[in-house]
């Protein structure tokens, strides 16, 4: 008779076999890797700047500089553009944080070649048309202000705000006339200054043979672009004040969006390690404490977590969740008494255990197929210049760590009373 | 090409497998057929709410989660209106964890008040955050009644109101189980760096001795053709006006189908396509435009939407998206631009083939579909569509007399 009460034996995962990657510095001075991964027939190619908002001197000019290499160059418009990666069913998308840029290709091999012609000359030679700019500034104008009426976008801006500071640049964020007065000069000074061959790492990952590694390093890895050793090596500033908590009234909202948290340690940091564990027990994964105390027992919520956001020269760490408005005092309540037991409880065997399989899991996921494992080198070097030993060094951790340790830890960065907190939406005074 | 291994059990669950050595990382997709369509009119968002309740508990194992946490395993689940589909993600060697606590949540739940009365609210707020706290997060509760007078899909997923939620009870949710919840009701999918003899081993171990259960014969109400044009307007607290033109068309398995779909692509699908060239950039009266399908597997819907820019008038809007209707029905497509979706639609679709779990899912639903092997004609079926199919079926269904049109408009 089947047992169905008894859970089959758990096999210990193989060694975790980190993928191995090729890396080289190319004619230009590119950093090129290269991921050697998957069943389909297709790449990933990604390139990733030090350039993002941080380094502009005007609000959007690094969103505008990135987003805007595809609306022409000086031997294409942006419909042929538009109309040859289509054709060849190609896929180009931009991304930009505080940090960093990315321009990405997803391309099938058949069509590679073609592909990443028409991606090289939006690299190499953009014009950024009046009338192009003029249409960005409409349609980001008109879907930052329907963004604006959402709870969690107040209250997430309101916490970074808060916590750096409105004129710091991890605290300052675009405002809908800030599109208005968007200058074309300033979008191709910062393109000219920041989107430049010495200044980037350059990721291929996908079903890759020497064919598509040659073409990258062809039409992506000769010629320089942008302007030679013109990137000054910022530090952002440190920060002066003291945060304060906000909350943003909003009379009609169903819900309140929350964030909590606070600035910890570079990722690159002894700690760090550590945090990923508390952070797990704490709200990082659908059984954590805070998902099951306050989704799975009080029903509060649809979801609430725990993150640590890396910045380049700091991480964060943020509570985050949206609630029924009439539940607003008693999350906060709930917040504070978990992030207090962290501090004053040891975290029993079987829940550490719990969240080291869990991570382990991750630590794997992370190398579920090419665009994982591109995605997670890309991660690694972005924030800190860091390889794939920091998993190794995250195992170890997890492997060693006692509960007497975390409570170290948790003391030593959520102990102190300088939390930020920010709401959005409505208190009801019960 | 994607290979599939089939094997139906005694008691009519079916298995499929595929093997893919690329990832340590194996798919276990269990798909259920049962949906939103199939409740209650007066007791609807049921079918996720009890997808909700498959969580907190089975019959022999108290807790799903954290067992499968245990071998560092993550799970998750969604409702749509035509079926229900769970999903876990587990190192390969740990799988038959999977298969343990799948086969003891279909063998019968724990049923517990605590359960109900948490994920109720739970589900209550999921309303809130997802449909009422967002701008626009109503369109579709709106326009799906106004699109459907018989068949089901004239609710959401997520049910009519937040009342119906309220009032579920205990009753309500064991017998949505054992008239639904059946391994003759279900598809089972695995994926991933896995020996076939093997799963089919294990997965005879756990749910072969599920019996068999008597699951209420779907008859469903077709929903009558539509003759005439249908308006809706609303006025909400957003900053912009939207306007959306819902048009019925074919079912999933319909000849048409894929016609249909790439009619949806042409307007659509990229920057280079239709809409957005026309409208966002040439004549710049909306900030954002889309076409698509809604791709259920009864009659479903082909939307055209957008969001007007405060200088454009409703009419100018409204004619710009007819002109470029009346474009498909008069005009017959290039071959280049046809073949640009087609291009399209098979890069896209090799492109989600690089995912174990995404391979997992879509080979469920194409077993639901009639067979799993179809996924490997669909390229095809899609490349075999001509520029004279997308005039006709233009001509047939992109009609005032077959569209319902909703003014989303702005308070301000």
């Amino acid at each position: 008779m089947l047992n169905r009460t008894k859970a089959p034996d758990k096999i210990p995962a193989a060694k975790i076999l980190i993928p191995k990657v090729q890396s080289s510095t190319l004619p230009n001075g590119a950093q090129l890797i290269v991921v050697e991964a998957g069943t389909q027939d297709v790449s990933k190619i990604e390139i990733i700047f030090n350039a993002g908002t941080r380094h502009q001197s005007q609000a959007l000019s690094a969103r505008g500089a990135i987003a805007l290499l595809s609306e022409g160059t000086s031997a294409k418009n942006s419909h042929q553009i538009a109309e040859l990666f289509d054709f060849y069913g190609s896929f180009p998308e931009h991304s930009f944080d505080r940090d960093f840029a990315s321009l990405t290709l997803y391309s099938t091999n058949k069509f590679l070649d073609q592909s990443l012609a028409v991606f090289a000359d939006m690299l190499y030679n953009p014009i950024y048309p009046e009338h192009e700019l003029d249409i960005f500034r409409k349609k980001g104008k008109q879907s930052l202000i329907v963004e604006l009426e959402k709870v969690v976008t107040l209250a997430r801006q309101n916490f970074f705000s808060s916590m750096f500071g409105a004129n710091h640049p991890y605290g300052t964020f675009a405002t809908p006339d800030d599109f208005d007065s968007l200058n074309r000069d300033k979008i191709i000074e910062f393109h000219n200054q920041y989107h430049t061959s010495d200044n980037c790492l350059i990721i291929l990952a996908g079903k890759v043979t020497d064919k598509e590694i040659k073409c990258v390093e062809k039409m992506l890895g000769s010629a320089k672009f942008g302007k030679e050793g013109s990137v000054k090596n910022q530090n952002v500033p440190q920060i002066g004040k003291t945060p304060q908590n906000v909350f943003a009234q909003k009379n009609e909202a169903l819900q309140s969006a929350i964030r909590i948290g606070k600035q910890v340690v570079k990722r690159n940091h002894e700690d760090f390690s550590k945090l990923m564990i508390l952070n797990t027990v704490l709200g990082g994964y659908f059984g954590s404490r805070l998902m099951r105390n306050i989704r799975e027992d009080k029903g509060y919520t649809y979801g609430i977590s725990s993150a640590l956001l890396p910045f380049k020269d700091t991480s964060v760490f943020v509570i985050g969740t949206e609630v029924g408005a009439d539940f607003t005092t008693s999350t906060l309540r709930e917040i504070y008494s978990e992030l207090n037991r962290l501090c004053t409880e040891k975290i029993p065997q079987s829940e550490l255990d719990l969240v080291k399989s869990h991570l382990t899991g991750e630590v794997l996921r992370n190398f579920d197929g090419p665009f994982a494992i591109a995605d997670s080198i890309a991660s690694l070097y972005e924030y800190n210049d860091m390889d794939f030993s920091f998993f190794e060094r995250t195992i170890n951790t997890i492997n060693t760590i006692t509960p007497e340790q975390l409570i170290d830890t948790a003391n030593k960065y959520f102990g102190k009373d300088d939390l930020v907190e920010s709401i959005a939406g409505r208190i009801v005074n019960s | 090409m994607i290979d599939i291994i089939k094997h139906t059990l005694p008691n009519g669950l079916r298995l499929l497998i595929h093997q893919d050595f690329s990832t340590p990382i194996a798919s276990v997709n269990l798909l259920y057929n049962v949906g939103a369509k199939d409740e209650n009119p007066d007791k609807t968002g049921f079918a996720h709410l009890f997808e909700h309740l498959m969580f907190g508990g089975s019959v022999n194992i108290p807790s799903f989660d954290e067992p499968l946490e245990h071998v560092g395993g993550e799970n998750n689940a969604f409702t749509n209106n035509d079926y229900t589909n769970y999903y876990i993600t587990l190192p390969a060697e740990n799988i038959e964890t999977a298969f343990w606590l799948e086969s003891d949540r279909m063998l019968s739940l724990a049923f517990t008040k605590k359960s109900l009365d948490v994920q109720r609210n739970v589900v209550i707020e999921e309303f809130n955050q997802r449909y009422l706290n967002q701008p626009y997060g109503d369109v579709w509760l709106n326009l799906r009644p106004l699109a459907y007078t018989a068949h089901p899909y004239m609710w959401a997923t997520i049910g009519k109101s937040t009342d119906h939620i309220k009032s579920a009870t205990l009753t309500d949710v064991k017998n949505f189980f054992y008239s639904h919840y059946a391994p003759n009701n279900a598809i089972l999918c695995v994926a991933g760096p896995v020996e076939p003899s093997h799963i089919i081993e294990l997965v005879n171990k756990w749910f072969g001795p599920i019996e068999k259960r008597n699951v209420i014969t779907r008859n469903l109400p077709k929903e009558p053709l539509q003759t005439a044009p249908r308006k809706l307007e609303v006025i909400r607290d957003v900053p912009f006006n939207a306007i959306y033109k819902a048009y019925h068309m074919c079912n999933r398995n319909h000849a048409n189908f894929a016609t249909v779909d790439l009619m949806s692509d042409l307007l659509s699908n990229g920057k280079s396509a239709r809409l957005y060239q026309h409208l966002v950039k040439e004549k710049q009266l909306f900030s954002s435009v889309n076409a698509y399908i809604t791709g259920d597997i009864d009659e479903g819907l082909f939307i055209v939407t957008g969001q007007l820019y405060p200088s454009t008038s409703y009419s100018d809007a409204e004619s710009a998206l007819v002109d470029e209707i009346a474009l498909l029905q008069n005009s017959t497509v290039a071959p280049y631009e046809l073949e640009k979706v087609q291009n399209k639609f098979e890069s896209n679709f090799t492109f989600e083939e690089t995912s174990v779990l995404n391979k997992a899912m879509n080979l469920s639903f194409y077993e639901l579909l009639g067979d799993a092997k179809n996924i490997n004609l669909e390229v095809e079926r899609y490349r075999s569509v001509t520029p004279e199919s997308i005039r006709t079926v233009a001509q047939q269904i992109l009609t005032e007399k077959n569209c319902s049109t909703l003014y989303y408009k702005s308070k301000q």
